[in-house]
This record gives C-alpha cells, structure tokens and sequence, in this order.
C-alpha cells in the first residue's frame, strides 16, 4: 500500500511530474510571442526543485515503496547537479533558441520529463526503477535532439542517438532479465545478498557484463561511444549541452546503483571491465579529439576521454572512490556548461560558432568570452588554478589507491595528449587573426547568459579552493 | 655561525623567534605576488612608473620578509603554516619554510627585483607594461608557492601554474611565430613533467598515506623499500626533468629564448627551470641513495651537462648560448644530486645560488646588448667594450664566473664539483668518465663564455650594427652590477656571504648528514685545482683554435640527432595527424549500422570473456519431442527465412510469411496448454498483420535488383547472416539456460492459490489483470488511450506521399474514378471481394458475438476485456475492408475516442466505488445472486473493470485502424473532413 511516508519520500519528483505537466499546460494557453513566461517559468519550477531536494527532507536514507525508491545523499547530490545544469541550459539556450525559431514550449516541457527520469534513476533500489528512469530520461532527449525539424543533420542525430539508445537499454533489459534469472528478485539490495551466496556465477557474471554495456553505453564510453560525436553534432547546441552535462551525472548514480548495490559482490569482475573501457576511452576520446575540425565534435571526443577519467574512479569500489567519480562528474558537467555557453553565446542567426576556427582570434573581438572559453579548456585540461586539476588528482588518487598504476599512468599519458586540442582552441583564440568577414559576435549578447556564464566560469576558478564542502558532501554520500 | 646568532646572543634571538609571526611572514610572502598580480591591471594602467613601483615594490617587499624569516631556519628549523583547503581529501594548505625553502624564496624574490627593474627600461615603450608585470607577478608567486608548499599537491598545483605562466609569458610577443611555437613546446613539455609528478606524488602519498612533506620526508625507509618506489621515482624524475630541461626534454629551453629577455633572466636560468632541482634536494633524503636514482639522475645530469655545453659552444645568437648553458649547468647540479653522496648536495645547493646569479646577469646584459645594438648574433658583433664599456666589464666578470674563474663563485662550486667527482666511488671505469666528462664540460664552458664575451665585446668595433649602440640607461645596468657584485663577494669572501645560507640550506636536506666542507677561496694544491687549470687552458685552446670553424658552422657537429626537437614534432605530427586518421579508419563512428554491429559484437565478446569456463551445456535429457510439434516448428521456421529473404522486395509475401510465423506461435501456445496466451496471441498477431497491411501501401515502392551484387555488399550480407544467426542462437541457448537454471521463488504460486478464493475466477490471467494488478492495468489502458489519440493526431492531417500514390494500382482498382456520392464503395464492391464481402457481411455480427462471448467468460476460461475488445475491432476492420469507409460510416456510428473516454471513465468509477464503499481503490467484490430464474449466478465487480478494459482496447485499435483506412479515402476526396467525423462523433 502506498503510505504517505512513500509520497513524502518522493516530494521532489512527484513535484516535478507534476510541475512538467503543468508547464505544458501552461505553454499551450499562451501566444508565442508570450513564450518568456514559459522560460521564467520553467526556471522557477527548478529553482523550487532545487529547494525541495536540498531541503524539506531528513538528512537520512529513506526507501520509499518497499526499496524501490532510495533517497540518499548521492542522489541529492545528483539531483541538485542536474537541476542546476538545466538551469544553466535554459538560460543560456534562449537566444539561440530565439534566433532559430525553435523557442517552444516542448523544449521545457520535455526537458523537465528528461530530468524527472535522471532523477528516478539516480534514486533507483530496483532494477525496474532503474530501467523506468533510464527510459523516462532517454525518450524526451531523442525528441530534443530532433527539435530542429528542419536539419538533417538534427534528425540523423536523433535516429542514431534512438536507435542505439534502444539497443544499449535493451542490453541492459537483458542483462537485468539474466540477473532476474539468477537470483529471483528485481531488489537490489536483494541482488546483493543472492549473488553472495550464489553457486552459479556464470548466468551472473553473464547478465553483468550486459549491464555495464549499457552503463558504457550511458557514459558514451569506448567502444561503446560512437553515437555522440555524432549526437553533439547534430543536436541543436543547447541540447548538446543538456546531454554532455546530464546523463554523464545519471550514468555516476547508474553505475553506483547496478554494480556496487547490485553486484558488489562481483566487483573484481566490474572493475576490470570499468578499467578496460577506462584506459579505451582516454586513448581513443583523446586522440580523435584531435583531429576534430568541428568544436562539438571535439568536445563529443573529449567528453569520452573524460568519461575515462569518471571510471578511473568507479573502478576503484571503496567510498573513496566512488566520491571521486561523482565529483569528478559534477565537476565535469559544469565544465561542459561553460564550454557550450561561450558556443552559445558567440552563435547568432544564421551562425552557429560550431568550428574551431570560428573562434580564431576571438581574443580581439571579445576578451572576456575568450576568457571563459580558456578557462574551460584549461580546466578540462586538469591545469591549476581550475577545479579540473582538483578533480583530477582525486580520480587519479583513487586509480592508485585501488591498485590500479598502470590506469592512472594512462590517464596521464592520454591527458597530456588531451593538452594538445585544449591547447588549440587556446591558440586559435588567443594567437590567431580573425577570419575574413566574420564578426561572430551578437551585437548584444543576452544580459542573463553573460551573467551566467561569467558566473559558470569564474566558479571554476574558485573552485579550487571551496571543494572542500562539496568534497565532503561526496564522501558522505558513499559513508566514506 | 649565523651572523645574527653572534651578534645578539643565543637568548635574545630565541625571544625574536617566539615574537615573530612567522606563519603570517609566510603567508605574506605568497598572497602578496597575487593579490599584486590582479590589482595591476587596475591601478597600474597606462602608467609605467606606477607598474614598475607595483612590480619592484611587491618583490622587494617579499624579499625584505623573507629576509625576517632567516633566524628561525638557520639552525635547521622548519616554519609550518596551516589552513583548511579540502579536509575532505586530507588536504591542507601548508606552507613550510625550512632552509632550502628560505635560499630559494631569496632567489625569486631578489632577482625579482632587479628583473622588474631591468624590464621597465628593456621592455619598448609601446608594449604595455601592466600586462607583462602582471604575469611576472604571478609568476613570481607561483614559484614561492612551489617552494613553500608544505603538501606535495600543493606543490604539483602551483608547479604547473608556473607552466601556465611560462607559457604566457613565453607568449607574450604573440606576433612572432617563433614565440607562439616556443610558447607551446614549452607548455607541452613542462605540463607533461608536472602531471607526472603529480602521478608520482599520489603514488607517494599512497605509500606513506599522507600528503605531507614533512610526513613523506619522514617515510624515507617505507618508501625506498615499496614495490612502488620504481614507478614513483620515475614518474617524479620526469617531472624535474622536464622543468630543469635535462636530457632529453631540453629542447623546449632554447626554443623559449624568443620569450623577452627579462623573462629568459628570470624563469629560464633563475628560477623557474631550478624548480626541477628543487625538487630533486626537497626529495633527495627520500629518494636517493639508491641504484635507479644513481643510474637515472647521475646518467640524465651528465648527458645534459655534456650536451649542453657542446651544443653552447657552437651557438651565434647570444641568448642560445646563454639557453644551451644553462641545460648544461642544470645538468651539472642534477648530476650533483644523482651521485648521492652529501657533499654532492651541498654542491649542488651552492651552484644553484651561483648559477642562478651569474646567470641572470649574463642574461641581462646580453640583452642589453640586444637593446642596444639590434642583434644578437655574434657573427655580427664586436667591439662593443668602446661604446659601452660600462656593460662590458660587468659582462666579463659574469662571464667569467661563469667559465669558473677564481675569485669569483662559479670557481667555488666547480672545485667542490670536481672534489665530489672525484670522491665518487662507483667503480673505476664510472669514475674515470665522471671526472673525465666533468673537465671536459668545464673547458667547453670556458670556451664558450670567450665565445660570448669576447665575442661580442673585443675585436675591432663594427659600424654595421641596425641601431647605433651606446651605454644603456642606468638603472638597466645597475641590476647587472648588483648581481656581479654578488658574484665577486661571493668569490671572495664565500664563508662570510653565502657560508650561513648554504649551511642553512644544506641542513634541512641532510639533517645531522650534514658533511664537513670548507668555504675557502684556496684550499691548496689539490686535484681539484689541478682539473680546473687543464679544464682551463684546454678551454682557451680550444676557443683560439677553433674559433674560426666554429663560426663557419651551423649547427653543433656530432649532436644534431640530440636535438630532440624533432623527435618531439614528429611525436606531435603522429599525435595530431596519424594516429586520429589510423583510429578514425579503425573506429568508422558515422554509420549507424556499422556501430550497431560493433555494439553488438563487442557485448558478444565481453559477454563470452566473462564466462570463461562457459556455463556447462544444458542438459538435454528427459525432452520428448512430438514429431508433429517439431515439423509445426519447422513451419514455423520456414515462414520466418522466408519472410526475412522476401522482405526487401516482396513487402506482402514477406508480411504473409511473417504472419504464418505468428499463427504457428499460436500453436505452440496451445500445445503447452496455454489457451489463453494463443487466442490472445491470435487476435493481437491478426490485428496486427492487418495494420502492417494498411501501412503498406503507403511505403514507396522499391526497384527490383538493379546490378548484380557487389562482392563487398555480398560479404556484408554473409558477415550480417552470422552476426544474426549468431546473436539468435545465443539468446535462445541463454533464454533456455535461464529457465532451466534456478526456479525461483516465483510470484506465480501465490497467483495460482488465491486465483479462485481472493479473486473469484479460474482465469488466472484475467483475474491477475483484472483484480490482483488492478492498478496497472488502470495504467496500461490509460497509456494506450493516450498511443491511439496521438496516432490520430498525428495521421488524420497526414498526405501520402507522392511516390506512393499509385501503389493501390497494383491491387487493380482504379481509385480515380471513385465516386463520391454512390452510398456504397463501388470498387470494394465490383472487383474480385464481392463474394467474399458478401460473405463478411454475413460474418461480422456472428465475430461480435463472439467477442461478447469472450468478454463474459473472461473471467473463468480463456476470453477477457482485451481478447473481446481487439475481437470487436477486428469484426469492423473486416467491414470496412469489405465494404469500404463510406459505406461503413453511413450505417455504424463509429465513434472510437468515446468508447476510450468511456472506458476509462468506467475502470475508474469501479475502483471509486471501492472506495465509497469503504476499501482501497480497486478492490473487487464477488459472490452469488440467487435470482428466480436463473438460479445461483455468479458476479463479479471486477467485470465492470474489465469492461473498462474491453471499451478502451476497442477504441483504442479501432480509432488507430480506421484513421489508417481513411487514408484511401483521402486520395479521393482532399479534404480530411470523413476522418474527422469518424475520430470526433457521429453526427
């Protein structure tokens, strides 16, 4: 029976259904020309998500629904990062929205759905949560890539981003069917205990593997990346933003929540796995990221190298760890969203700032935006003074913790040959003459994207010094 | 022997100590660089002596503080100053000063100084100043920060803010490709040693389990005994390698001599390339004194001292000598430090200081050269001492100390290098080539300090230079006189000037190691002095015999394949062009269909990986198989390869095929006595052959086989067979294996059980869908509600396109000449479905019956809302097939978006009712009325749910169905009116 314990559990996400739905409404009772109201809405409705994640709640565990739902302080952490990226979305998504007529209400309302999905997942204690979530999040983001009806290239991205969505998370289906098979519950916790004790590892160790496909999958981790160069390509930017900063944070809660709830007793078997895709995907994320012409592309090959950087500390299972690997992904999603902000921001109609040599010399036409854009890269290049460098040690620390020395000497090889794309869009901006008859800036860029994105980057800076705070949330959430 | 010691006495200096607040001294020191660094740009724009006062004011004032901290290091003491940064990582910000620390905090902040000076008359009056000063600044406080770190990823961060800030500074003249490219090797290089090191340092961390200096210089025995030691040793050796530009990663210190020579001063012979050497003394007691760091840092610093100082000699720009130098120098020190022994160190400490003075006044005054005259190549200068004799004699004393001249410092630590060298003791060979290679870099260092100095001083006075040369300004010669001037005093009188700070320095490394040395200008006749006279004639020799080939010459003969700066664009060309291009070939990430199969293929294989041994075979025992079920399966099987080879041309055989598969399922349900699962199966695989059906026409028609196969598209077509048959084959063995494998504690007993007494049926299924899962079911018919509106919506507007138009032809009806007024579809009528349709007609009523039937059953036998509703849909499909829309819609009132609302309304009215009543939403009641009649009947609440069910699974099919068969009529008539009406209402 549902107890009110149950909903008061669950305030949060059952605030956002229900704040989706209504923003939909909302959206349809108003001109086009009204839209704003939606956005202003939109934001409000997180802001007030925010608040009720972070407050209103007790500061234990609570299960509600007999375990299928878990609220934690992971979670929390997770969820509070998704909202805030969103938020950052939103604003910075309007005037390029605006310019390109694609300022709809679907584009809220979808994007709400799709975070009310991350965060299920993330608060999963059931394989049947997580599959709800994991879904719930993937369907509205195949739309929102497609929101640009008109480009080709939109739709291309959306098939393949489906096509394959649906394959992973029918792997994952199966895999979680196989773990069905073998241990008779759905629970994780349960799972747990059954695979303990369990006399007949294969089916397990079987079913393991199709999970962390998926997980893979999710992360966009070689070799199971290859859909989102072409998904950072072709999504609208905004989007593209959305889905290298989001699911990045849902995929830290999936992989916590399978293999170690699920299939902790397995962990020799994961972590092999979690360090072959690791070492994969700085190698392969790294040095194709440098042959990348198109900036999102980069970032898309640069994304995958990081994801590396996340397994180094998932394959490490001690609270240690894992607090790693979830810094390293909140880190990382606000890295992205300076990265893409500065895109947005320079983008205008007719112009969309997608190459790398649309930066060139940038420097000279706006030094504060070329300013943002090299802090980003310096800090996904892990170079102090930026939180990346924080991240980083923290990772690589827990890779050698773990025993794992070969990992982390990867990591650096591969990140030093990540230093050379970072170094170009450094150069290209700060080192090189403009390209002739381009002046990509707006006459006016949005007052709240400045604002925000200055705020974003600057952030990064200080970072460095205030993570201790946020470090401290990241231990706790694993016990650590 | 600490002067302040002697001067007030031991008590009062214990009193200054415990009065100062050292830790705050400290912190100063760091915070004021930066904080400068970032008010520059405010307060220092557009006014040049403002900038400089900001720049001098700030190193002068650190220097003065560090000078404060001397009494309470000298004695070997460590300063410790601590504050939270991230406790959550066992992380604090600690800043240490011991010894080592104070001499280098002197050496950044005093040639600070004087570089800041010396910059404001180099640097052009049209470069902004606020810029530079405010990088030098920053600068300037990253390198106090490396010294003072007391926590090695404190030291890591600000070792590769130095990076960032060589990098800058490198790049400062952005205009010239030379610095942008030197800029960037240089950033590549030393970002690359620092993530090393702090690979390393974690590594060290995670043998001592902390992050402390202190700490880790306390572990030194745990450490040199870990299995990690190995990799930790390299791993921080390439980062001091990388900074102090030894072999091979000096490369990037002549290429960076394009940054502005204040900045060549002061980061690449001063300060930042000693950072390397820092590291080395800061963890010598940990680290040395083993096999690996003799081989390794003793190999690396000879090589380098070697190298550097052939390739110095053979240089024409001033500053590339001065660069080449330095490598050869810094080779020198390391070399000091790899042969572990402890007078080594105390070398090593005292060359740093030497280096770094004579260094940088060479630097500056060979810039002042260039400021001066416009050139810097020696081939064309000379004479200079006749215009600018000022510069000149300061120039031959640095030159001098830096040929090792007595009576100054660069003498006094070559002869305690030579002692050291010669009191190594690693076999006789080793030995031999140690002192060997030390005589010989000693008199190449004398020849190339004539090359510069006479060079450009001596000789005849040229009159071709592209400006016309005059004693610079003199505040640009005084920080060159200060630093002669410290060479000369340290010359002469060493145990008075340097002997407190090197003793204080040499402590803090060694400890009570600490060796006896001598800090005297003569020590006698010794071997040392006797290698320094051979190294010194051979030196001049060498300059006047060879000095005429020597500037005929490009390039240093023997060691062009050292230049390692090929070796390192062509690593960058693999990296940024070969290897991409090879792993895009490799990884073809654009196709969809080729990642699908790499998706697959690898799952497969990591899948099959990780059941290594694989799970034993299943056991094949105790199965009978019934021929007849076997050749129904091969039916089956027949139907399904049929289908699949039909599919790309013959879309309806292959559709007919697919649905002979699905009847043959149907069989097979009924033959495991699953009744139910078959007529649901049956109804669902009907209803769906017929809505592919309705979909069909409406796909564009395909070209029979243009060409014959390709043998590439034919090996695709084998490799996609057997990926298929293969993934088939391994899903249907692992299906079985799963349900042979465990028999769970299954929900399904309970099910069985409680079918008949909790919810009053025998239809488990049904009772299961209507009753237990109440709930979901709700759902799962709200959800298809919601599937069919949206299908409507999006096709009732919808146009076939235009390829398709003509694809009824083939079914040989002629749609243009439809009439729209005749009340009955003339076409469904006149061809070859008119008996057929008669027949139907007949029928239909006799199918709804039928699924009455079923839906009043469905509780007890095979039947159910579902089964009953998709039935009911199936009995108007055929209508409208038979008979056509029009003539459909003219007699039935077809309204399926009311049987949905209605349905649904109805589901949930009965689970209110519950509610009223008194019981959770849902529940079903059941029991037996006695009526007059009929005698004992049985009801059963739930069957008004189900007929919820029944309604919305009609409606929901038949609206999707119908607006799908409206289609044709579109053709005909453009407007969408007839559909509108069949989805709206009847009217």
């Amino acid at each position: 029976m549902i107890t009110l314990n149950d909903l008061l559990v669950m305030v949060p996400e059952l605030y956002l259904t229900a704040a989706a739905c209504f923003v939909l409404l909302f959206d349809v009772f108003i001109n086009d020309d009204q839209r704003d109201a939606t956005h202003w809405v939109a934001i409000i409705v997180m802001l007030v998500g925010i608040f009720l994640v972070v407050h209103g709640q007790p500061d234990t565990t609570a299960t509600a629904f007999g375990g299928m739902f878990v609220r934690d302080r992971m979670a929390e952490i997770l969820k509070v990062t998704v909202l805030i990226a969103t938020i950052l979305m939103y604003v910075m998504a309007r005037p390029w929205l605006r310019d390109r007529q694609l300022f709809m209400g679907e584009f809220y309302s979808l994007s709400m759905f799709s975070v009310l999905g991350v965060m299920l997942l993330v608060s999963a204690g059931n394989l049947i949560t997580v599959y709800l979530g994991l879904e719930l999040f993937a369907l509205p983001a195949y739309a929102l890539v497609a929101l640009n009806r008109e480009s080709k290239l939109s739709s291309e991205a959306a098939i393949k981003f489906f096509v394959l969505g649906s394959l992973a998370s029918g792997l994952i289906l199966f895999g979680m069917s196989l773990i069905y098979g073998a241990t008779g519950t759905l629970d994780l916790h349960g799972i747990f205990a059954a695979a303990g004790t369990t006399t007949h590892p294969h089916l397990l160790q079987f079913g393991l593997v199709f999970l962390v496909v998926g997980i893979g999958f999710e992360f966009g981790a070689v070799p199971f990346h290859m859909w989102l160069p072409d998904v950072y390509e072709g999504a609208p930017t905004p989007i593209a933003m959305y889905i290298s900063a989001v699911p990045k944070l849902a995929a830290v809660g999936l992989a916590y929540r399978l293999l170690e709830v699920g299939m902790g007793p397995f962990a020799d078997d994961w972590r092999i796995m979690l360090a072959i895709m690791a070492a994969l995907s700085l190698v392969v994320g790294n040095v194709v990221a440098i042959a990348q012409k198109n900036l999102k592309r980069m970032l898309a090959y640069s994304t995958i190298s990081h994801m590396g950087f996340v397994f180094l500390g998932l394959a490490n299972p001690t609270p240690e760890g894992y607090s790693a690997a979830l810094f390293y992904a909140v880190c990382f999603a606000l890295m992205e969203t300076v990265a893409f902000g500065v895109i947005l921001a320079l983008a205008r109609k007719g112009f969309e700032c997608e190459m790398i040599d649309d930066l060139k010399g940038l420097n000279r036409r706006s030094p504060w935006f070329a300013g943002m854009m090299a802090i980003a890269m310096f800090s996904l290049a892990g170079i102090p003074p930026l939180w990346g460098f924080i991240a980083k040690v923290l990772v690589l620390k827990a890779a050698i913790d773990g025993g794992m020395l070969w990992l982390a000497i990867v990591a650096i090889i591969c990140s030093i040959i990540g230093l050379f794309y970072y170094l170009r869009v450094i150069w290209v901006m700060y080192f090189e003459q403009p390209a002739e008859g381009v002046e990509p800036l707006q006459a006016k860029p949005d007052l709240a994207l400045r604002g925000l994105l200055s705020i974003n980057a600057l952030g990064l800076v200080a970072m460095i010094f205030f993570s201790g705070p946020l470090l401290a949330w990241c231990r706790a959430a694993f016990g650590g | 022997m600490g002067i302040a010691a002697s001067a007030a006495g031991p008590e009062a200096l214990a009193w200054i100590v415990r009065m100062m607040p050292y830790g705050w001294i400290s912190t100063a020191i760091l915070l004021l660089p930066f904080t400068v660094a970032l008010a520059t740009p405010l307060i220092g724009r557009g006014n040049r002596r403002r900038t400089t006062w900001l720049m001098t004011g700030t190193a002068g004032v650190c220097l003065v503080l560090a000078t404060l901290l001397f009494p309470a290091i000298a004695d070997g003491e460590v300063l410790r100053q601590t504050f939270a940064w991230a406790p959550g990582l066992g992380l604090e910000f600690t800043l240490r000063v011991d010894g080592l620390t104070w001499l280098f905090l002197i050496l950044v902040s005093g040639i600070g100084l004087l570089v800041g000076i010396y910059a404001t008359y180099y640097m052009p009056p049209e470069y902004p100043l606020v810029r530079f000063f405010s990088l030098l600044l920053g600068f300037m406080g990253a390198m106090l920060g490396i010294v003072l770190s007391g926590n090695v990823i404190q030291l890591v961060f600000f070792w590769e803010l130095t990076s960032l800030f060589s990098f800058l500074l490198i790049g400062y003249w952005h205009h010239g490709k030379s610095a942008r490219d030197a800029a960037r090797t240089a950033l590549i290089v030393t970002v690359t040693g620092g993530l090393c090191l702090l690979a390393g340092v974690l590594v060290l961390a995670h043998i001592t389990g902390s992050y402390d200096v202190d700490a880790i210089l306390a572990a030194g025995g745990r450490i040199r005994a870990s299995p990690l030691y190995l990799p930790a040793l390299v791993l921080i050796l390439l980062g001091a390698f990388t900074k102090s530009a030894q072999v091979p990663f000096h490369f990037w210190l002549p290429q960076a001599m394009s940054a502005p020579t204040p900045v060549s001063a002061y980061l690449h012979s001063a300060t930042m390339v000693k950072a390397g050497v820092f590291l080395l003394l800061r963890f010598w007691p940990v680290l040395a004194g083993t096999e690996p760091w003799f081989w390794i840092v003793g190999g690396v610093g000879l090589a380098t001292m070697l190298v550097g100082a052939w390739a110095a000699t053979f240089q024409h720009d001033m500053k590339a000598i001065l660069a080449y130098s330095t490598i050869s120098h810094l080779g020198l020190i390391t070399m000091l430090a790899g042969l572990g022994s402890t007078l080594g160190v105390v070398a090593a400490i005292f060359h740093t200081v030497n280096h770094a003075t004579f260094k940088a006044s060479m630097f500056m005054a060979v810039g002042a050269v260039d400021h001066e005259t416009g050139t810097r190549d020696l081939r064309r200068l000379g004479g200079l001492r006749h215009v600018m004799p000022i510069t000149a004699t300061l120039a031959v004393i640095a030159g001098a100390a830096m040929a090792g001249v007595p009576l100054l410092n660069g003498f006094l630590s070559k002869e305690m290098f030579f002692a050291v060298a010669l009191g190594a003791n690693h076999g006789l060979v080793l030995d031999t080539l140690t002192v060997l290679v030390a005589v010989a870099a000693a008199a190449l260092g004398v020849t190339y300090s004539l090359r510069l100095v006479g060079g450009a001083f001596f000789g005849p006075l040229r009159h071709d230079y592209p400006r016309e040369p005059h004693e610079p300004p003199r505040w640009m010669r005084f920080p060159i006189g200060i630093l002669a001037l410290a060479c000369l005093a340290v010359g002469i009188f060493p145990a008075w000037v340097v002997g407190p700070l090197l003793r204080a320095a040499a402590l803090s490394v060694l400890g009570p190691q600490l060796p006896p040395y001598n800090l005297a200008l003569w020590h006698g006749l010794t071997m040392p002095m006797l290698m320094s006279v051979i190294a010194f004639v051979a030196g001049c020799v060498l300059y006047v015999l060879g000095r005429r080939r020597i500037a005929a010459r490009d390039d240093a003969p023997l060691i062009g394949w050292t230049s390692a700066l090929h070796g390192f664009e062509r690593v960058l060309a693999f990296l940024t062009t070969t290897l991409p291009d090879l792993q895009q070939r490799v990884f073809p990430s654009r196709k969809l269909q080729v990642q699908l199969l790499l998706v697959v293929l690898l799952a497969g294989v990591f899948g099959f990986l990780a059941v290594q041994p694989p799970p034993a075979p299943v056991a094949m025992h105790g199965m009978h198989v019934d021929p007849a079920f076997a050749l129904l399966w091969l039916l089956g099987i027949a139907c399904a390869i049929g289908a699949a080879t039909q599919a790309k041309f013959q879309r309806m055989a292959a559709l007919i095929l697919t649905a002979g598969t699905g009847l043959v399922v149907c069989i097979t349900f009924v033959w495991l006595s699953a009744p139910d699962l078959a007529v649901t199966q049956l109804v669902v695989e009907s209803i769906t052959t017929v809505l592919l059906l309705l979909g069909l026409r409406w796909l564009p028609k395909r070209i029979r086989e243009l060409a014959p196969l390709s043998p590439v598209a034919r090996y695709h077509r084998v490799r996609d067979a057997v990926v298929a048959i293969g993934i088939g084959v391994g899903l249907a063995s692992l299906a079985y294996a799963v349900m042979n494998h465990l028999v769970a504690d299954s929900a399904s007993r309970f099910y069985l059980e409680q079918a008949l007494p909790g919810g009053g049926g025998r239809n488990v299924v049904n009772v299961i869908l209507v009753d237990f899962r109440a709930m979901d079911t709700l759902g799962e018919i709200t959800v298809l509600s919601v599937v069919a509106l949206t299908v409507f919506a999006l096709l009732w507007r919808f146009r076939p396109a235009a390829e398709s138009i003509g694809a009824p032809r083939a079914r040989g009806s002629t749609p243009g000449q439809a009439e729209p007024h005749t009340d009955r579809d003339p076409r469904a009528w006149a061809d070859q479905l008119a008996i057929p349709g008669f027949l139907i007609l007949l029928i239909a009523p006799v199918i709804a019956l039928f699924a009455l039937h079923l839906f009043l059953r469905g509780h007890d036998l095979p039947g159910g809302g579902f089964v009953a509703g998709i039935s009911v849909t199936m009995t108007l499909i055929v209508l409208y097939m038979a008979a056509g829309a029009r003539w459909v819609e003219a007699r039935l009132k077809v309204a399926p978006a009311r049987w949905i609302g209605a349905g649904l309304l109805l589901a949930i009215a009965s689970g209110l009712a519950a509610v009223v009543l008194g019981d959770p939403f849902l529940t079903a009641y059941h029991g037996h009325w006695t009526l007059p009649v009929l005698g004992d009947v049985p009801y059963n609440s739930a069957l008004l749910f189900d007929f919820g069910v029944f309604a919305v699974v009609s409606g929901a099919s038949a609206l999707m169905l119908v607006v799908l068969a409206h289609q044709s009529l579109r053709r005909v008539v453009p407007a969408p009116d007839a559909v509108r009406d069949a989805g709206e209402a009847e009217s």
